[in-house]
């Protein structure tokens, strides 16, 4: 396989867990650290249903779903019990780990090989003709992406999305509109951690298996794709900030394959991460900071 | 109409720190009224205003509006029957969304906010004719976020914003006084017509004695938490910038200022 | 501005393979030496470890010194891609990935979802994987029951040698009852050792007592609790739980009671013995495996895993000495290694 395939098959899947990140980061303006557990939450629910012998392709409504649910605890801790948003993730990030575990029956591992997934199943096997393997991947996850990009798109296009983006923006535009601003937060977190889920149920399927510590570090791709794509991509008005967050989760993933083919230590590979993360952050927001306060 | 009865706010009660701001406050608002408020700083104007819209909570009273009890109301249900414009001009719209999406939203006011879309295409003209009775050419650049706006430009559109679905009150929170003089005047005018057009009881701190003067059909005074100084229609007509001034060292003096 | 953002994007990506070239661990064989040795071709394995850990380390130098014995040597036919994933699943992904993409004639994988994501990876390629260090082949649904592979791979189970540790247990402290595990519940080779140990127990008259953790953070305050409840303690491969060792050989020695490793390196840092996997044995047996791959003489698919058969006892008489217990005569005969100091820098 080369390795701009493989490549693709992973930055397609966590960019869909870059859109999550990208509604909570970029347009609620919370920093919701729940995504770690969320992740592996939507890989445990997809491994327990397959075994279940739960048809694959329910299983990512059902991901997102249970995701959704986890959002909306954080929202609910948040504006209902009024605790900070930083903590309010890490309280649903820590509890999740106990019922990532629960529902994978007190297992930290449960491999699926070998079951019929949304990329091993007979009626796939029918398409895919001549098709390699990997490129068959290659394009359900686009396919994916593509279908959760459009469908967002939309979305931040409705009445409820223009809310959505108001509230990150402005609060007191909200509610000034008479709308409960505490609501449209957990709306928006419901949605973010349903893609961050359904991210979780696409990679367990392509990895055959669910492993608790899957998670980790997933905030940090996320968040590094969302403000590589749109930090870099900004200069181009055309681009759509969901189509730059796809491309920066493909920059960063080619950064860190790329790092990997020449050899770094992978033990480097996160400090590398912070100080790019850093990079950009400083040079792509010094600028908004000071238009801000000059305005 | 607007009643404020026995209204009492204290801070930090109970505390060395205890404040008194309102104690046995009283204020009645007829419809159509047009009310300026001015006051030195810390007369509890604004904090009138934001008892008024439930931004802050208070101690005991009641609040009624149309013979309604709203008093336990949260503030973003008051917000059904009002519109407020801020002093700073970034509070009333949003930067990173453009014109147009900014006066969608507020024509979706008292509208449920599902999935239709959030830009009906129908309403583009009407929404820049509105912007066009602004005269500051925002209706050419409707697809232009509105954090790159000037302050005064951003304060028209709020002003736009808060009265364009129909609204009982308006309150404007001195709502002129971070803009230039020349900005300030047309965002003064601008006010006079849309209240008279739309015919909406609006209650207005200022700073400026001119505007307080110049504008509107009734005029209060606060000061230590108490209007001081009423007057109405004919009366008001009659009232000079220099008795309010005359007032105001009055006061000044009474209280060693 | 917004060019200098590009630049320093750009920078930074160069920096990134600068550090590559200069602070790796891939040795990449000199063409030179290529020609020397012309008989045979240069081979190229990628080995992808889960995370930095003791054992999974004796593995991993296990595993060159069994292709060693193959034939297969470092720098001269054998090229070794080495990437370590730090705990990331996702890293891990992109190491087989990049190994694949090298066309790597073998991928060795040490730890459990490490091997899954090499299994899944290398699904559509040709590449064997050889896999060492994973303690349940069959659970990992990496071999059938009949430890036949369910895929072009293959290697070695870590499984620990429980009934022999507990009947070690009996030998040295014939009166104990109840025997402390402390286990991370994140980790699945704990959560089916323990099943094991609370299955076999009561045949040798204890009583398990276990105390699950979930954080590194966590360790101090169960250990605490369980030297209060137990006669004696016994590690598992956690990783978690193996990595804070220290913490709890202090707690246990202050409360006057042993703690029984599952491996030599915590024999070495102060368990008072253990009956044992040899890691580097173990990972030597999985190199001579990979080494008959390569050779062509067996297909990885063909070969069932393999685990090691015999424990290996392992005993450290300084801390039997301070804990005032005598290790019994024959055990200490048979001993592959006995130890009189107390490690605690490694």
């Amino acid at each position: 396989m080369s390795i701009i395939l493989g490549v693709l098959q992973e930055s397609f899947i966590y960019a869909i867990l870059a859109l999550g990140v990208y509604i909570t980061y970029s347009i609620l303006d919370f920093p919701d650290l729940s995504v770690d557990s969320t992740f592996p939450l939507g890989a445990v629910v997809t491994a327990s249903l397959i075994l279940a012998g739960v048809p694959a392709l329910f299983t990512l409504p059902l991901s997102f779903l249970a995701g959704g649910i986890a959002g909306t605890v954080t929202g609910l801790i948040h504006v209902k019990l009024k605790v900070r948003d930083l903590l309010s993730g890490i309280i649903v990030m820590t509890g999740l780990y106990s019922i990532n575990l629960a529902i994978a029956g007190d297992k930290s591992n449960l491999p699926i090989f070998g079951q019929n997934t949304i990329f091993d199943n007979p009626l796939l096997a029918k398409f895919q003709g001549s098709k390699s393997a990997d490129v068959m991947i290659v394009m359900i996850t686009f396919v994916i992406v593509m279908i959760v990009k459009f469908l967002l798109d939309g979305y931040l296009k409705t009445r409820s999305g223009y809310l959505l983006r108001a509230v990150g923006d402005n609060e007191v535009v909200v509610i000034a509109l008479a709308k409960d601003k505490g609501m449209v937060k957990i709306i928006g977190l419901a949605l973010a951690n349903g893609l961050v889920a359904l991210a979780g149920s696409v990679y367990c399927q392509k990895q055959g298996f669910f492993e608790l510590s899957i998670g980790t570090g997933s905030i940090v791709i996320g968040l590094a794709s969302v403000i590589i794509g749109t930090k870099v991509l900004k200069r181009f008005r055309r681009i759509k900030a969901t189509t730059a967050v796809i491309v920066g989760t493909f920059f960063y993933k080619a950064c860190v394959s790329i790092a990997i083919a020449f050899g770094m230590k992978s033990s480097y590979l996160r400090l590398i991460t912070a100080i790019l993360f850093l990079v950009i952050l400083i040079l792509g927001s010094g600028r908004e900071k000071k238009r801000a306060i000059g305005a | 109409m607007l009643r404020l009865k026995d209204i009492h706010k204290y801070y930090n009660k109970g505390t060395v720190n205890e404040m008194c701001l309102f104690h046995n406050f009283n204020l009645e608002i007829a419809d159509q009224e047009f009310v300026s408020v001015v006051g030195s700083n810390g007369s509890g104007k604004t904090s009138m205003l934001n008892i008024i819209c439930g931004s802050i909570p208070i101690d005991s009273g009641t609040i009624m509006v149309n013979e309604k009890d709203i008093t336990r109301m949260p503030e973003y249900k008051r917000q059904r029957v009002i519109g407020r414009v801020y002093q700073n001009p970034a509070f009333g719209t949003c930067p990173n969304m453009t014109i147009l999406e900014n006066m969608s939203l507020a024509d979706n006011k008292g509208k449920p906010f599902h999935l239709q879309l959030g830009t009906k295409k129908h309403r583009m003209d009407y929404y820049r004719e509105s912007l066009k009775t602004l005269g500051l050419g925002l209706e050419d650049k409707m697809d232009v976020k509105v954090g790159v706006l000037s302050g005064g430009q951003r304060q028209a559109m709020a002003l736009l914003m808060s009265t364009m679905t129909p609204i009982d009150f308006l309150i404007l929170d001195e709502h002129t006084a971070a803009l230039d003089p020349k900005t300030a005047e047309i965002i003064m005018e601008l006010t006079h017509k849309i209240v008279k057009e739309k015919q909406i009881t609006t209650i207005m701190v200022t700073h400026n004695l001119r505007y307080a003067v110049e504008y509107g059909n009734r005029l209060c005074m606060m000061h230590q938490g108490k209007v001081i100084l009423d007057k109405k229609q004919e009366e008001k007509k009659k009232v000079k910038i220099d008795d309010i001034l005359t007032k105001f060292n009055e006061i000044s003096i009474e209280y060693g200022n | 501005m917004k060019k200098s953002i590009a630049t320093l994007l750009i920078t930074t990506m160069m920096a990134m393979m600068a550090t590559g070239c200069g602070g790796s661990t891939t040795s990449t064989v000199s063409t030179g030496q290529k020609s020397e040795s012309n008989s045979s071709k240069t081979y190229t394995v990628g080995i992808a470890q889960f995370a930095v850990h003791g054992s999974l380390d004796n593995c991993r130098e296990g595993f060159l010194k069994g292709l060693e014995e193959e034939g297969f040597k470092e720098g001269e036919n054998l090229e070794v891609l080495y990437e370590n994933a730090n705990g990331e699943s996702a890293t891990g992904a992109q190491i087989i990935n990049n190994f694949v993409s090298k066309k790597a004639d073998l991928v060795c994988a040490i730890a459990t979802p490490m091997a899954q994501t090499a299994y899944s990876t290398t699904k559509n390629s040709d590449i064997p994987v050889i896999y060492t260090a994973v303690t349940d082949p069959v659970l990992a649904q990496l071999a059938t029951e009949d430890k036949k592979p369910v895929g072009n791979i293959t290697g070695t189970g870590d499984k620990l040698p429980i009934e022999e540790q507990l009947k070690m247990i009996r030998s040295i402290l014939p009166e104990a009852k109840k025997i402390g595990i402390m286990y991370s519940t994140s980790e699945v080779n704990s959560t089916s050792a323990i099943a094991e140990y609370k299955e076999l127990a009561t045949q040798y008259g204890f009583e398990i007592v276990e105390s699950g953790i979930s954080t590194t953070a966590d360790i101090p305050l169960a250990a605490d609790n369980l030297v209060k409840k137990v006669d004696c303690i016994t590690n598992l491969t956690d990783n978690t739980v193996v990595s804070s060792l220290p913490v709890i050989l202090d707690k246990a020695k202050k409360a006057g009671i042993p703690v029984f490793g599952s491996e030599v390196e915590q024999v070495k840092k102060g368990c008072l013995s253990a009956m044992g996997l040899d890691y580097v044995e173990l990972g030597k047996q999985t190199g001579k495996m990979a080494g008959k791959v390569l050779k062509g003489e067996a297909k990885a698919s063909d070969m069932p895993y393999e685990v090691i058969e015999k424990a290996s006892f392992y005993g450290n008489t300084k801390v039997a000495n301070e804990l005032g217990i005598t290790l019994p005569e024959d055990l200490v005969k048979s001993a592959t290694e006995m130890f009189d100091t107390i490690d605690t820098l490694s």
